[in-house]
């Protein structure tokens, strides 16, 4: 193998590592640093945040939309399931609330067209023991990001939302 | 230096800090910069594959970066555009009249987004518009304005220091039809008006 041949493989075997490793780890990054900023304070766990009106200066996450009310749990579930409930919005408004993943993925959607009196269901790995009696829907992470997102395109509408949104849960599972 | 030399240690050393950089670089420009991986529509792009479980590693890893937390196809279909319909880049000191239809999902919005993903810096509670703020005709067919400034009555979204910015169309429960088939979705036409302050 001649010099400049083994300098080439080098430089390949360095490229593609160092591609790969980036694209595989880079969603994962983005989803610790979003678990973060949206467990607020203390990075708070398992219990529902309540976004402000969305503006110009909201920064947590990109590309929000202004014409919704955001709520967020980041949740782990390495001391066991928990549940998670939301109120329906004034006039039934959309609403959904979405499970993601450690890697971003949308591992669950459920909202007011297929649940118009409220949403429930219990987050749990596989293998964890869960109640009966209500939807499961199982993690392939231990940690992720649950996403309450409810119509609210002007300050009145926000304030009505805001009100129902504060009857959400994301706990774990007591007894 | 023979051919057959080992290479030095310093060879070695710069090779694969290069090849690092190459590799790093190349995955940051296709994440953040390349083309959406995706579909295309009249220049809207999206994927179909965003929030999926199905999305291969460089599909999660462009829409992590560029729209995180993004929902599956069954509750949101989202596709962007940074030209107008003949093109051309949007600017943010022209005006562009959008014209749309029904959309095929329960409730729609635009989006003006800057370049950096966060919304424009400006204080207009205007940097959207939406299915409730649109008056369609008898046919369904509706008008917005995408300026730096209001003009009439009409559904505005304001572009006041976006920059080089793009928009966002969101179909929220979208039917089944537009689910399967994104090509079937009577996406926007934006139509240059004037540009520089002509208004």
């Amino acid at each position: 193998m001649t010099r400049n041949f083994k300098l080439l493989l080098g430089f390949v075997v360095a490229a593609a590592a160092a591609h790969v490793a980036a694209v595989y780890t880079t969603p994962h990054v983005l989803m610790g640093l979003a678990m973060q900023r949206l467990g607020g304070e203390g990075g708070a766990v398992n219990r529902f945040a309540f976004g402000d009106r969305t503006t110009q200066n909201s920064r947590r996450v990109v590309r929000p939309s202004p014409d919704l009310a955001y709520s967020s749990c980041a949740y782990d579930l390495s001391g066991g399931p928990i549940e998670v409930s939301a109120a329906p919005s004034p006039n039934q408004g959309y609403l959904s609330i979405s499970v993601f993943a450690a890697n971003t993925d949308n591992i669950g959607v459920y909202d007011s067209l297929r649940s118009p009196q409220g949403i429930r269901f219990v987050l749990a790995r596989e293998g964890q023991t869960v109640p009966g009696g209500v939807p499961v829907l199982r993690s392939p992470s231990a940690k992720g990001i649950i996403l309450d997102r409810r119509l609210a395109p002007n300050a009145a509408l926000f304030a009505e939302v805001d009100q129902a949104r504060r009857a959400d849960h994301c706990e774990p599972i007591k007894g | 230096m023979s051919d057959n030399a080992k290479p030095s240690r310093w060879a070695w050393s710069a090779t694969i800090a290069l090849g690092l950089v190459v590799g790093l670089g190349s995955a940051w420009w296709i994440t953040a910069k390349a083309g959406a991986r995706g579909f295309e529509n009249k220049g809207w792009t999206g994927s179909t594959l965003a929030g999926s479980s199905g999305a291969d590693p460089w599909t999660r890893a462009q829409i992590a970066v560029r729209g995180l937390l993004a929902l599956n196809k069954s509750q949101a279909i989202y596709l962007t555009t940074h030209t107008d319909s003949s093109g051309a880049a949007l600017r943010a000191d022209c005006r562009y009249r959008v014209s749309g239809s029904a959309m095929p999902g329960r409730w729609w919005s635009v989006t003006v987004y800057a370049a950096d993903n966060y919304l424009p810096m400006n204080d207009d509670d205007a940097l959207s518009f939406d299915a409730t703020e649109v008056t369609p005709d008898a046919s369904g067919q509706w008008t917005a304005l995408l300026a730096p400034k209001r003009a009439g009555e009409s559904a505005w979204a304001s572009t006041r220091n976006a920059g080089n910015y793009d928009v966002t169309l969101r179909v929220y429960n979208p039917t089944l039809e537009a689910q399967a088939d994104f090509g079937k979705i009577p996406v926007p036409t934006i139509t240059k008006l004037d540009c520089g302050g002509a208004a």
